[in-house]
């Protein structure tokens, strides 16, 4: 029948066209933010859409009161921290998980994993108060220890799930051959988790740089981190979108590119032990 | 080292820090619920226990939180806020992103190109999104009002923020945007897990394409359906960064969820006791949701 | 029960062409067997009978009617995959049924021709099971009465058998044999398996890169191969090829020289069968040379023998002992042997 092959092409049509407002969908947004961070104060009231684009506002940004390179070195320097301890700490808990049987593990992996699931709020009261008593409130130390609990749990899972994937075969080849467990690890499953852990540290660094809730409630000052510092833009005339949108830039470019650069793993990475 | 002592060595760095990072606050908020505690009244330098708190004479008191939480209709609101938002929001994420991983799992540069696409969002500060929505939203010079002119005038006018309704829908729509791509992926990868067989034999059999869906494609997706429900659903409970940015809680507390509603009283009203106290309330469900994640988990292997 | 036809069909994606340009009638109720090696394009070939894939060029014929724009379900085929494609979280019995639940039979009807199906390929007592819990050979037979339950126009079958143990694909073979006989419908059926071929084919059409090598019947395709494709892919132990020339009729090789009745090729082939040689001693052979290796099959002894540089493998009898380098004779004779042209790869004839 001859409406069969017209069937399919208004089917495909009507898909090209999904498709087209998906990534319009998730575009908009961003290109929204984007745009505005080049925009004249007075343009962005005007939803003009072409513009002459300026560089001003990084500017402003970079200058009093708002001072965005302290919370970009803040925002920077607590992730890579937390990601700095975390992968290590996480790979060696990963590997035993994965390759031996413990006493108590089933216990110790699920404790672990359910950490993940406890609101924030409730880690970061108890935290408040001792940060306040201890006199570390508004450090970056603060924030990386706190941050920690989150990042944890996710890292020992993901980096698991990429240790369960390699064979067995080579190491206890090596085994075999003479080295010690741990020179096997040393030098046959580092390098062939490497991408893997990568991968998680990355996805690790982008969760502490993306995180707000601890950095609002334990920095006001000195150790405020960019997500943070947006609640600066709040001012007495209205939210300053200009620069707010300077400011999101900044905070979202460098996770786009990180997150490219590890996309192919990313899927694998989360519901890796979920979906096998 | 021989490796029944190494193995225990290993984990021990991991735990430890698990331990003092989460499980410690875990249990002292706990223990916290039971103090009526005013932040504003303790000196910096006064140790934790020897906070004022009312005495252990009177047993009632030490629910007291709890009770007055019971009683507390701000914090049903709350409770109500966070139910609507969560079952609308995991509704809409999982119908949506099974839609879309359907439409872009064929192969192709076209659609591989656009799937590429699908991390941004989830890679974007939720704090961020929550800013970027409220821009979008603006009254008079947001996207969404040039766009709504356009498509359906009569929403043109209202302002979003300011409507509870309307505040909630914008509320959900964000949380949709920040979490159904990374999902349609996650289902791109459950998609490909389907016996391509079954399907082709589906379709010889003579089922048309939906009932190829509905009786091969579908109950294969099962497993990484549950996981996912049940992952975002985890997700949406703790949900805090967009509700501060895009509306805090408005318009009055028409959009307070729960993790909103406690931090208010925690860091606002400096109540800590009250606040931990309905955070447990919070944490309750939760562990329930972590022990049938555990339990769909753990069934694979 | 009708038949199919295949008429100029192309199938390429982008620069690779998977099939091309065949044309091929199989008749009503005829057992037509897809012989090649993995790639050759035979799978492609049948997916677009099925309607799987979409000929880049051609026409697709089922019985009269050109089906190229129909979907899969409005063609009236079954098919066997080679993994069986059963349905994981279904039993036995709704495996079975899902091809009359799909069109419509009436409930009434379903217990009943299910039933039948199952009692065909002998499953009646694992109705209530699921794909896990059953072995590869019980699994293929469910997919079997899944084809079978509506009595299609086409049955399509994809390398059935070969997930199978040995032993188990012969007594299938035999199965399929009598079942297709029984059922009389038009098969076609894809294989690598030449024996496979050999043994339930009507005709075969041994395919190589996309073209079909050659048609015919299998009794043609062993003993009449038309070119070198054909003649080496068929038997087994393979025939044996031997390159040289031809000189006015005479075939010469360093180590063998042979009159055919044929005139001149610079470059030929000799063929010959390892049955359709003797073993005798060295100096009463037609050629002689020392022994490579040889194999005791059971009910034969295959000897391979050093010709120079080429190696002929010979069927002896089962009794027939010998040593590794020893010398020994073999004797051809000019009716057996078949010549093809090496550059273009043809059979010579008279």
């Amino acid at each position: 029948m001859a409406s069969s092959k017209q069937r399919k092409q208004f089917w495909d049509t009507v898909q090209f066209v999904l498709i087209l407002v998906v990534a319009a969908v998730i575009l908009v947004p961003i290109y929204w933010i984007a745009s505005g961070a080049f925009k004249q104060h007075v343009d962005i009231f005007q939803l003009k859409l072409i513009f002459t684009p300026t560089l001003e506002n990084f500017r402003i940004i970079f200058k009093s009161p708002y001072n965005l390179f302290d919370k970009l070195i803040n925002s920077t320097l607590v992730a890579f921290c937390t990601v700095l301890i975390a992968i290590p700490l996480a790979t060696m808990a990963a590997y035993s998980f994965s390759r031996f049987r413990m006493f108590g593990e089933r216990v110790m992996f699920v404790t672990i994993l359910a950490t993940q699931f406890v609101p924030a709020v409730v880690i970061v009261l108890p935290f408040f108060i001792l940060f306040r008593d201890l006199g570390i409130l508004d450090t970056r130390l603060s924030l990386v220890l706190v941050n920690l609990s989150l990042i944890m749990p996710f890292a020992i899972w993901m980096i698991k799930g990429f240790i369960d994937g390699i064979p067995l075969d080579t190491e206890e080849a090596a085994l075999v051959d003479g080295s010690s467990r741990l020179q096997v690890i040393w030098n046959v499953v580092l390098p062939m988790t490497m991408p893997g852990l990568i991968t998680a540290g990355i996805f690790c660094f982008i969760l502490a740089w993306n995180e707000f809730l601890f950095a609002v409630i334990l920095t006001t000052n000195k150790a405020v981190t960019m997500p943070v510092g947006l609640a600066l833009f709040h001012a007495e005339e209205g939210v300053l979108w200009h620069l707010i949108s300077a400011a999101g830039i900044l905070i979202m470019a460098p996770m786009f590119v990180l997150a490219l650069i590890i996309q192919k793993h990313f899927v694998q990475g989360m519901t890796v032990g979920a979906v096998r | 080292m021989r490796d029944r002592h190494l193995k225990y060595l290993f984990v021990l760095p991991a735990v430890l820090v698990v331990l003092t990072a989460a499980i410690w606050p875990l249990l002292q908020s706990f223990y916290l619920s039971f103090r009526e505690w005013k932040l504003s009244r303790a000196r910096l330098s006064r140790p934790l226990w020897e906070l004022e708190y009312d005495g252990w004479e009177n047993i009632s008191y030490l629910f007291e939180n709890y009770l007055r939480a019971f009683e507390d209709e701000a914090m049903w609101n709350s409770v109500r806020v966070t139910s609507t938002f969560t079952v609308a929001s995991v509704a809409v994420t999982i119908g949506l992103a099974l839609a879309l991983a359907l439409l872009l799992a064929p192969g192709g540069r076209f659609r591989l190109t656009v799937r590429t696409l699908l991390i941004l969002p989830f890679s974007m500060s939720p704090a961020l999104i929550g800013v970027s929505w409220r821009f979008m939203f603006q009254p008079d010079f947001g996207l969404f009002k040039a766009f709504f002119d356009v498509l359906i005038p009569p929403l043109a006018h209202a302002d979003w923020l300011g409507d509870p309704t309307l505040a909630m829908i914008a509320l959900i729509g964000s949380d949709v945007w920040h979490w159904t791509p990374y999902l349609t992926l996650v289902f791109i990868g459950g998609l490909a897990n389907v016996p391509k067989d079954a399907q082709e034999a589906a379709m010889i059999d003579g089922a048309p394409a939906w009932m190829v869906f509905r009786d091969v494609t579908l109950p294969s997706m099962l497993p990484v359906l549950a996981v996912g429900i049940l992952l975002k659903t985890i997700f949406s409970l703790k949900m805090f960064d967009q509700v501060f940015m895009l509306t805090n809680g408005g318009p009055g507390n028409a959009t307070q969820t729960l993790a909103h509603f406690i931090y208010f009283q925690g860091f606002k009203y400096y109540d800590m006791g009250y606040a931990s106290a309905v955070s447990y309330l919070l944490v309750l469900p939760m562990f329930g949701l972590a022990w049938l994640y555990m339990k769909l988990v753990f069934l694979k292997r | 029960m009708a038949s199919v036809t295949l008429e100029n069909i192309t199938k390429s994606w982008g620069s690779v062409t998977a099939v091309n340009n065949i044309s091929l009638s199989v008749r009503d109720q005829e057992f037509l067997v897809l012989l090649g090696p993995s790639g050759c394009g035979k799978t492609t070939t049948m997916r677009m009978i099925a309607g799987l894939e979409e000929p880049t060029k051609g026409d697709v014929f089922i019985g009269e009617q050109r089906v190229n724009d129909e979907l899969p379900k409005d063609r009236d085929v079954a098919m066997v995959f080679q993994n069986y494609g059963l349905y994981p979280h279904m039993s036995v019995y709704e495996n079975i049924r899902y091809p009359l639940k799909v069109r419509r039979v009436p409930k009434s009807e379903h217990a009943e021709q299910v039933r039948r199906a199952a009692e065909k390929v002998r499953l009646e007592q694992l109705l209530d099971r699921r794909p896990r819990e059953l072995s590869g050979g019980q699994r293929q037979r469910v997919a079997l009465a899944r084809a079978i339950v509506r009595t299609p126009t086409v049955f399509l079958m994809d390398e059935p058998l070969s997930n199978l143990d040995a032993k188990l694909r012969v007594s299938m073979r035999a199965e399929l044999k009598h079942l297709q006989h029984e059922l009389r419908i038009t098969t076609v059926y894809v294989t690598h398996d030449q024996i496979e071929a050999m043994t339930l084919a009507d005709r075969v059409a041994v395919m190589d890169h996309g073209i079909i090598s050659q048609l015919d019947t299998p009794e043609n395709i062993y003993n009449d191969p038309t070119n070198l494709f054909v003649a080496g892919f068929i038997g087994s132990p393979a025939m044996n090829l031997i390159p040289g020339t031809l000189q006015q009729g005479q075939f010469q090789h360093p180590h063998l020289s042979i009159l055919t009745g044929l005139g001149d090729c610079q470059q030929a082939t000799l063929g010959v069968r390892p049955e359709d040689l003797e073993l005798t001693q060295s100096e009463n052979g037609t050629c002689s040379g020392s022994v490579y290796s040889f194999e005791l099959t059971g009910e034969s002894t295959l000897v391979t023998v050093q010709l120079g540089d080429d190696l002929l493998t010979v069927r002896g009898p089962k009794e027939f002992r010998i040593g590794i380098d020893e010398a020994v004779g073999v004797r051809l004779v000019s009716e057996k042997c078949y010549l093809f042209d090496s550059a273009t790869k043809q059979r010579l004839r008279v």
